[in-house]
Parts: C-alpha cells; structure tokens; sequence
C-alpha cells in the first residue's frame, strides 16, 4: 500500500514538474563590447563592417573650428546592467601612415574629459563613442590616422574579433567621401581627385561630402533625377572650363585629365 | 484505498478515452452557392454630379434564403488595415457619388440569413471630377493663351461648355500663343508639401508651359518651378515621354530631361543636355516623334547641324545616333532642313519626316523613319514633285496607326497625300472667311468598360474666323473625310491644340 502511494505521490511531482516554460537564453553569462553600425543600420547587411574605416575633413568647416567630435556605434552583448559601465579604447599604431598624435590631433582617450563618455548606460546596450579631432595646421599637408582598439576592463570581455577596432583618416584637406563609391565612381563621378571634387563643389555650390552624397545615393530613396541634373551641370562647367583653356584643360594633382563617366 | 483505486480507475479511463476513433464528416453535399448577377467591374461617375444606382440579382441554392445586403467602398491602394465605408444596406442602391477624385473599390456583400452564407463581388469605382472628362482646347488670343472644356458626360459629343477654364481656376493665362498638349499620368510633385502622384495636363505656348491636376485643373508646377535651375528664357516647345521614366522639355531648342522611373523624383527637369564632349551647339526643331514602346525614345531633329537626335531617361547627353542599314539620308549632317516630322505609329515605332535641301531649297523629300536606338533608317521615298499639293502645304499631321496618309493643308483647303502610292485628294475647303490654323488626327478607342460612348477616330480641321475658332472633327473612311463632322467645337480665340481628356485613359501619344 505504502509502495502505491509513493507511486502516486511520485506520479504527481513528475506531472508538476514536467509543465515549465522554458528559460529565455539571455547572453547574461559574459557581457562583452564591439563596434557597430548606427542603430537605423542595424538590420543592413554588410552595415557593420562597412562602418570599420571612416573618414573626416575640417575643410567643409568654418576657420572658427578649432576641434570636432565624430561619433562611433558600440554595442554590449550580453544584455543590459543595472548600474553603468564604463569601457576603455586605446590607440593602435598602423604601420606606413601619420599616425595621429594624443593631445595635437586628437584628444586622448585617457582625458578625462573624454573618457568621461566611454559608458554603456544602466539598462542600455548601445551608445556613441565620442572622438575629439583637433584641427592642427599639420592636417592642411599631411592625413592623419587614428586606429583604436576596445580593451579589455573590469565590465566588458572583448567581443568578435572583427569588430573590436575602428579607423578614422581625417585631414584639412578635401577628401574622398565614402560616398563616391566604386559602383558611383562607375557610373557618375569617375576616379577621385582633390581637383575633380574641388571643382564639383565650385560648379555647383554644394560641398559634395558625405553628408550630401549619402542623400543623393539614399539606399532606400534614391534620388537620380537631381544627381543626373548636377552631373550635367559639372560636365558642361568642365567642357566649358577646357574651351576657355585651348591646350591647358583641367588637370587633377597628379596631372591626369580630369573626365567623368 | 478505495480512493486510491478510484483515482487510477479514472486515469486508466481517460487513457482510454484519449484515443477515440476517428468518425470524421465524410458529408460531401454541395454548400450553398450565392449568385449575384448585374454588377459591372468598373464604374466611372463624376464626383457630386453622378449617382451609382444598381439593384442587383441575387439568389441562392438555398430555397427560401432570406438576404441582408450592403454597399460599400474603400481605397484598395491603402495599406494596413481596411477601411470600408458602408455607403447602403439594402440590395438596391441610389447613391450620389461623394468620394474624391481616384479609383475606388465598390462592393457589394449578401449575406443569407438563414445559413450564415456569404457572397461578395467587387468592381472599380473610377470617380472623376467635371474637369476629368470631355475636349479640352489650348486657344490664344494672340498674346495669351487659356483653356476651354467642352464636357461630354454621356458621349463622345460634348453638350456643356465651360470657357477660359484655366484662368478661371488659376487667376491668370499663359503668355504667347498655345502650342501643344501634353498628358502624364504620373507626374510626381507637392503643391500641398506631400509628394504624391498626379494626372497631369502639361498646357504650353510658345512661351509658358503651366502642368495642371486634371482633377481640379489646379496648377501643380510654372515654367519656373518645373526645372531644378528655370532657363533664362521661356521658349518651350516640346513636352514628351520615353522609356524608362524618361520625361523631357525642349525649351529654346535645348533638351532638358527628368528621370521618373524612381518614385523619389521632385517633378523637376534638370539642366540643359550636352550634345557631347566639346558641348557642340545644338537647337531643337519643335517637330518630334515619339514612341510608345520598350526602349523607344523620342527622336528630335537639330536644327544647326541638320542631324537627327534621341535621348535615354538617365543621362547627362543627347543620344547621336547612326544611320540605318541602306539609308538615303544621312541621319547627321545632311544638311537639310526639317519642314515637319510625326509619328506614324507608336509600336512599332515609325514616323514621317518632310526635309527640305539647304543648298538647293528646291529640293523637298517626304521620308520614312524607324529608329532602332542607335540606329535610324530614313528611306528617301517620296521626292516631291513642284506640282504636288503637298510641295506648297503649310500644316501637317499623320494618320496614327490607320491607313497610311499624311494630310496637310494648302491655302483654306485640307489634302491628303496617300504615303504608299502617292495619291492626293482635297478633302475639306474651309468656308469663305476661315483661316486653317491647326490640324490633327486623334483617336480612342474606349475599350475599358463603360468607356464604348466616348471612342472616336477624328481628323481634326481648326479654323479662326475673326476672333473666333471653330474645330470641326470628321470621321474618315479609307482615309478619306466623311462630308459632315461628327463633332463641332466654337469658341473665342485661335486653336493650337484639342485633346480628349478620359478618366479612364492614361496613354495619350502627343505630337504635331
């Protein structure tokens, strides 16, 4: 008898237990850190590595503009936390450029001033990284390069090895926007020059940065009607430009004709 | 222990009661059907002018069924969730047509009481405006031009007329003398700071162009809000279609284009087209042709260089183009000059061009064209004879797509010209007093339901007696003008164009 009802008893702890909604699997275990691509990129694909190298220009800028700050997407994985966490980046020298200097071309990331800023907030799981450029009259002649790497600290493990790092070019001069891409270059503007994008600018008074380009070649809205029309616009300013220069047509810095597709 | 025994007996029933066999319902009698006959699928009404008024038949296999019927009409083209405003609950409707100008979706639902069976027909409900449908005229008084509607509400014959239609809605009239026409289903602006989708009618004279809402005949875009950077000086000519989204503007002989194909476009033409790398100059003659076909652009002539010219949608250039195989033209540099060019056929697509030799201005050929981007066929087939009608005539236009004539006009008289054997015969002499000042072939061929009362094939004769125009349209047999017209149209001023206007068309194939 007693055999039968530790059966039941038995049966019933079996039949409770059994019914349990499975735990969600949280990523709680380890919190780590990379880089990523802006929130409204999140879903693109290729987005995240396409963020990896960036580039800046203080020439758009008014004289006034002594720094500027450009803003990188880091993500932490394994949820979010109760309290803030703070992170650390450091510098990385990369072999053949101008690697910029801490303090001349930008400010460091041990400044408290801006470390300050390297927090994932309590109950977040994304925020912009700060970097302060200074305009140091050394980028009116040479680019600089700024490489830095997510490293390791008390809140946050490293994350996937391809997006722990970041690079920025950044100068005073004019420079190619990531906009003038290879299938654009293709199709519109032609190889990248100073001069070519110079006199794009004169031709039609827009800056041709990124900014604007990235409206023009919107992924989701294209807009090639008003591309087209400033294209025609730059092709008759640049034929005109060469007539009234018999035998001295518009060169770019390293002496090739300027064309465009 | 009872208990216990008690409780396994219930769980050894419940495992036998878990696994029932499966009766299934095998009944495989027919269910009910609900016929519902007596609704077209597509109505066109005019907005606050037309009712819907329809009573259906309905019936069911179901003896003694017992109905409760509604109307209803919502716009198919919003996403999410359907909105359906019940616009009667009876079988029979009687309903003034309230809806804004666009095309609707009318259903009708009948629901048998009895069973819970329901049955649902569908049909498109194209609302109009008073402005969406009848023959509009571009007339001018010799310095500005303006718009007269003739309305034809139940056929092709207009019965009310309502003047200077333009300036009435928009407070001013188009400078110059009215020139052409030109429709577009699809052009793409904001008048109210919302881009959206007009039926458009671009009106032009030789010297403005204003883009109006045939809905509303609102103005949607002047001459200095259509171009991204208007040109200095206003001289439109040409306004027409390509392939590919492919809009474009002659505006003092220079081609200025917009590339509509993407819905991101603002509506604007941009600059002026290069004709190539060393920005050759170029003028425009205002004679084209145009196709309506895939990959079928407009082809235009250059006056200075006496070549033929095309464009495509998405460049910054004219499209040269290259002589066809055997051509007795050159398609470049032939040094002629184009006395009129029109299009014969849309798809496929050919014209006529009538040139005129610059050195041995003598010297006039009537000549067929077929592009085949890149290439033009031009067949020297007709040198004109000094005795020919045509040799002297002054207005030109082409049978589209019917038999294969060219009429023109010499002196107060209309002719014809039979392209394959050469034959010419008069065929109209205006009355003492009346000066031809416009001819024209159009046609529709009302194949949409409900469009049968207003197809036509008319041979257009404009004439201005005074200060006054009378259009005459003639039906035609074999090419050759019935003695009456069908369609008379008068009014105030000198015409330069008619068009049609249908709610229900979008294709208006446009050229002198």
């Amino acid at each position: 008898m007693k055999k039968v009802k530790y059966f039941l008893g038995a049966l019933a702890l079996l039949a409770l237990a059994s019914c349990k909604e499975d735990a969600p699997f949280l990523f709680n275990d380890v919190a780590t850190l990379q880089f990523g691509p802006p929130l409204s990129a999140i879903y693109q694909s290729g987005a995240n590595a396409a963020g990896a190298n960036r580039s800046y220009t203080f020439f758009y800028k008014s004289p006034d503009t002594r720094q500027d700050t450009v803003f990188f997407d880091i993500y932490a994985i394994g949820g979010p936390s109760l309290k803030d966490r703070s992170f650390k980046l450091k510098q990385v020298q990369v072999d053949g450029v101008n690697n910029a200097i801490p303090g001349t071309h930008y400010i460091a990331f041990d400044n408290p001033d801006v470390s300050k800023n390297f927090v994932i907030k309590a109950g977040q799981v994304h925020s912009l990284v700060p970097v302060i450029l200074l305009r140091d009259i050394s980028l009116k002649t040479a680019d600089a390069v700024l490489k830095f790497n997510i490293i390791e600290n008390e809140n946050f493990k490293l994350g996937e090895t391809d997006y722990l790092w970041r690079r920025l070019d950044f100068t005073d001069r004019i420079n190619k926007p990531a906009a003038w891409s290879a299938t654009y270059q293709t199709t519109y503007y032609g190889t990248y020059s100073t001069v070519k994008h110079k006199f794009m600018m004169d031709s039609t008074g827009e800056l041709w940065d990124q900014a604007f380009m990235s409206v023009l070649q919107d992924p989701v809205a294209p807009d090639p009607a008003r591309l087209t029309y400033y294209m025609t616009v730059i092709k008759t300013a640049l034929i005109n430009y060469n007539n009234a220069h018999p035998g001295n047509a518009l060169r770019d810095e390293l002496g090739n004709l300027v064309v465009f597709p | 222990m009872k208990k216990i025994y008690t409780i396994l007996g219930l769980t050894s029933a419940l495992f036998i009661f878990g696994c029932s066999k499966d009766i299934g319902n095998y009944d495989y009698a027919p269910g009910e059907v609900i016929t519902i006959n007596g609704i077209e699928d597509s109505y066109t009404k005019i907005a606050a002018v037309d009712k819907i008024t329809l009573d259906p038949e309905v019936s069911s296999t179901e003896k003694d069924a017992d109905f409760e019927c509604f109307w209803g009409v919502y716009d198919s083209r919003v996403l999410g969730t359907l909105v359906i405003d019940t616009i009667a609950k009876t079988k029979a409707i009687d309903y003034l047509i309230s809806q804004s100008p666009k095309d609707w979706t009318l259903v009708f639902g009948a629901k048998n009481k009895k069973t819970g069976v329901s049955k649902y027909v569908i049909s498109t409900l194209k609302v109009g405006t008073q402005f969406t449908r009848g023959w509009y005229v571009l007339k001018d008084d010799g310095s500005q031009t303006d718009l007269d509607l003739f309305k034809s509400s139940v056929g092709i014959v207009p019965v009310d007329k309502v003047e200077n239609v333009y300036s009435i809605i928009n407070g001013k009239k188009l400078n110059g003398k009215a020139s052409l026409f030109s429709f577009q289903y699809n052009y793409r602006t904001n008048p109210t700071g919302v881009y959206a989708n007009y039926r458009a009618l671009y009106l032009m004279s030789d010297k403005d162009v204003s883009v109006v809402d045939i809905s509303s005949l609102k103005e949607l875009n002047d001459f200095n809000h259509l171009f991204y950077e208007a040109p200095a000086t206003k001289a439109p000519s040409i306004v027409t279609w390509g392939y590919l989204g492919g809009n474009y503007v002659v505006n003092d002989g220079q081609l200025h284009s917009l590339y509509a194909n993407l819905a991101t476009n603002t509506g604007h033409f941009g600059a002026r087209r290069i004709k190539d790398g060393v920005n050759t100059p170029y003028k425009l003659s205002k004679y084209f042709m145009m196709g309506s076909g895939i990959q079928q652009n407009p082809i235009f002539f250059d006056e200075m260089s006496s070549s033929f010219v095309s464009c495509v949608a998405n460049s910054t250039v004219l499209n040269l183009l290259t002589d066809g195989t055997g051509n007795k033209i050159p398609v470049n540099n032939n040094n002629k000059n184009l006395l009129f060019m029109g299009t014969k056929s849309g798809s496929p697509y050919t014209g006529y061009a009538i040139l005129q030799d610059k050195s041995n201005p003598s010297i006039k050929i009537l000549s067929s064209l077929t592009p085949v981007s890149p290439k033009l066929t031009i067949t020297a087939s007709d040198t004109m004879k000094v005795t020919d009608k045509i040799y002297n005539a002054s207005n030109y236009t082409l049978n589209l797509d019917d038999e294969n004539m060219i009429y023109f006009t010499v002196g107060n008289e209309v002719w014809s010209r039979n392209l394959s054997n050469k034959f010419e015969q008069r065929q109209f002499i205006a009355p003492a007093g009346e000066e031809i000042t416009f001819i024209r072939h159009r046609k529709y061929a009302g194949t949409a339901s409900g469009e049968a009362p207003f197809k036509y094939n008319y041979i257009m004769i404009g004439t201005k007696i005074g200060a006054n125009y009378k259009v005459r349209m003639f039906t035609k047999t074999s090419g050759n003008l019935s003695p009456d017209p069908a369609v008379t149209l008068d009014g105030k001023g000198s015409v330069g164009d008619v068009i049609y206007i249908s709610p229900v068309n979008s294709t208006y194939l446009n050229n002198y």
